[in-house]
């Protein structure tokens, strides 16, 4: 069972934080004052950490900072009321490995925390990723469903890449919208839709399983068909 | 701008210079007083003088007048004097002056003295003797001309001194404020163009310049504090409105995993959801167009393609418009040249521009993006083939929240030309909305609006 720390001031937020990532199955540990969460931070006993960016005693960006001079890589997401872009880069550049603003979608909380967890652990660089019978080939830049070549455009590989990456995991519109576009603003209407559709006509053909899933008022996720989405 | 071209121009000049040429008035005045009170003298010692030696020459009586008319013309060294005697008839008798010059009259009162044989301001006078005869008396005005020559030397001398003086003088002093309206400039164009914090640098003279800055400085002081308080209201609204509305959209989402509701409750919870998600969208865009507002315009500026902006923004609108029914067309212009800006806010106004041609224009439709070249820079161009938008209402559209009546009926937060706008403000780029027959079309001319200085 993984080993969230969060750190946060707000004593509602900070409830709804454990109790969401503790529906997710996580363990969690809620500090609630700068100084003790970095002294938590720093003890290594955590798969990862979700930071307040303005704690009492020490500021998020300090723990950050000093948690990645002593060497503890611990994954760390920033959470923050602090929207504007230049907040998001000097959270980034300090250490932090994500950043959401404040106030956030529960589970856009646990979604993210997943896929930080999983690049941790998916450390060595792979050169093929497999989903059922769909394989990836991250060098020929060549998907594949049961042996057959799926033709996609650039954007539609980088899209299947992160799915197939982070399989198993609710992927939010906006993760999806940042992590293939690099982009941080809303993309409103159903423009993620638009492209996922797109590529799961190609991935998913009629008569095969299915393995890109809606997942209702959250996002898409990438599941191989012996374990469909819960 | 060239700095002479000012230097007429400021106040200390002006003053200068005035003050140079009422002083130079003044000295003119005061010479020319000098001069007119010296000469009124003179002339009345020269009129005692010539009066009295005339009546002093004719007093013994006729007996010997001629001897001692000749006897002053010798006596006379200075050769400053004129002595004549004539027979009533005007004839010469004796004396230095052979006939009587003209204007002169036998009345014994002093007069002026005309004729080139004279020094201007001679005076004399012709007494008519009780035997007939008369007798001339003349006085030169070798001083009276030498002083007004003295006079008229120090005025032309004076004069160019204290206006050349006056002129140096006046350019010396406006250089100084000069260089500190400079300084003002440059400061208030920084504080004009965005930079926050920037002050107007005051002297430690205390002077009305400094004044006028530290006035300027208080406004630019208040009105940051008003910034920052709007913000902070902005961001505790936003805070305090989100999060209930994140809570509730958690709750809902909760219930829509339930597997145990009716199909048509479990409907009903979708669309709440959805609407819970436009609203919270609608949040975001209004908060964003703050951020941009507020953004610091520097950072992040630098040269950007906008063909790769645009063939970026349409890949990814592509599949949108496609998914729509609505052709999508993107003409780039290769040879266009990049531009100062913050490429990923470029990105965002572009995106909104193509995002709101496509939900305005019906199925069968047409959006086309164009990036052309003009004199002073490169426009991208967004056009659609939907209702348009009524030339009235096209400074409104631009407002947080307006639609235009004919479009009521789409969805949407109403605020993605208000980003856009946001976005060109931000730029100083000129964004302006015509219409393209049928249609709309957007236009961002991606070159700074000159400033005025």
């Amino acid at each position: 069972m993984p080993k969230i720390l969060a750190i946060e001031d707000d004593p509602t937020t900070g409830r709804e934080i454990v109790t969401e990532l503790e529906q997710h199955g996580f363990e969690v540990e809620w500090v609630a004052d700068g100084r003790d969460g970095l002294i938590r931070a720093v003890s290594g006993d955590f798969d990862a950490i979700t930071l307040d960016r303005m704690l009492p005693r020490l500021d998020g960006l300090a723990i950050v900072t000093v948690m990645r001079s002593t060497g503890v890589d611990t994954p760390v997401l920033m959470v923050s009321a602090l929207s504007d872009v230049d907040e998001r880069v000097r959270g980034l550049r300090a250490g932090g490995d994500d950043y959401l603003t404040k106030p956030f979608a529960s589970e856009e909380l646990a979604a993210r925390l997943e896929v930080l967890l999983r690049r941790r652990a998916t450390a060595p660089p792979l050169t093929q990723l497999t989903v059922g019978d769909l394989e990836i080939d991250l060098l020929g830049r060549v998907a594949r469903r049961a042996g057959v070549d799926i033709k996609l455009m650039p954007t539609e590989f980088k899209l299947l890449e992160f799915m197939a990456r982070n399989s198993g995991q609710v992927l939010t519109r906006t993760m999806i919208f940042e992590a293939i576009w690099g982009y941080h603003f809303d993309p409103g209407t159903n423009l993620i839709d638009v492209h996922m559709g797109r590529l799961r006509r190609k991935v998913d053909r009629p008569g095969q399983p299915t393995l890109i899933h809606t997942i209702r008022g959250s996002g898409y996720a990438l599941n191989p068909p012996e374990q469909p989405w819960r | 701008m060239a700095l002479n071209s000012r230097f007429w121009r400021t106040t200390p000049f002006q003053l200068t210079v005035l003050h140079g040429l009422v002083f130079a008035v003044a000295v003119m005045a005061l010479l020319g007083l000098i001069y007119a009170r010296t000469a009124g003298y003179m002339t009345r010692q020269i009129d005692a003088i010539v009066l009295s030696e005339a009546h002093a020459l004719a007093k013994p009586g006729p007996d010997g007048l001629p001897d001692r008319v000749q006897a002053a013309v010798k006596a006379d060294e200075r050769a400053i004097a004129y002595y004549a005697l004539f027979s009533a008839d005007g004839v010469w008798i004796a004396g230095n002056v052979r006939a009587l010059p003209a204007g002169m009259i036998p009345d014994g009162k002093p007069r002026v003295l005309k004729g080139p044989a004279f020094l201007p301001g001679a005076r004399a006078v012709v007494l008519r003797l009780p035997w007939g005869e008369q007798l001339f008396v003349g006085h030169d005005a070798k001083v009276l001309s030498g002083l007004r020559e003295i006079i008229v030397e120090a005025l032309l001398v004076s004069g160019a001194l204290i206006l050349g003086l006056g002129l140096i003088a006046a350019a010396a002093l406006s250089a100084q404020p000069l260089r500190r309206i400079e300084s003002l400039r440059v400061a208030s164009q920084a504080a004009l163009s965005g930079a926050v914090g920037v002050r107007l640098p005051v002297s430690p003279r205390r002077d009305e310049i400094d004044m006028l800055a530290n006035l300027a400085n208080a406004m630019m002081d208040e009105s940051e504090r008003l910034l920052w308080e709007v913000k902070s209201v902005g961001d505790n609204i936003a805070h305090d409105l989100r999060t209930p509305l994140n809570r509730l959209r958690a709750l809902l989402y909760r219930v829509s995993q339930e597997t145990s509701l009716a199909p048509t409750d479990a409907a009903m919870i979708e669309q709440a959801l959805a609407e819970t998600d436009a609203l919270l969208s609608r949040f975001r865009a209004l908060l964003r167009i703050g951020e941009i507002e507020r953004c610091d315009r520097r950072a992040g500026v630098k040269p950007v393609r906008l063909q790769e902006v645009l063939a970026h923004a349409g890949e990814l609108y592509e599949p949108l418009a496609e998914d729509r029914g609505v052709a999508f067309s993107i003409a780039l212009d290769p040879d266009a040249p990049m531009v100062e800006a913050d490429a990923d806010l470029l990105f965002e106004a572009v995106g909104n521009l193509i995002d709101n041609a496509l939900k305005f224009t019906p199925p069968g439709g047409t959006v086309r993006v164009r990036l052309i070249t003009l004199a002073q820079g490169p426009r991208l161009e967004v056009a659609d083939d939907g209702p348009g938008v009524d030339p009235q209402e096209r400074d409104a559209v631009l407002n947080r929240f307006h639609r235009g009546r004919r479009t009521l009926d789409t969805p949407g937060s109403g605020l993605g030309l208000s980003i856009v706008a946001a976005v060109a403000r931000l730029h100083q780029f000129t964004l302006t909305l015509s219409d393209a027959k049928p249609g709309l079309v957007v236009s961002l001319d991606c070159w700074p609006r000159r400033l005025e200085a």
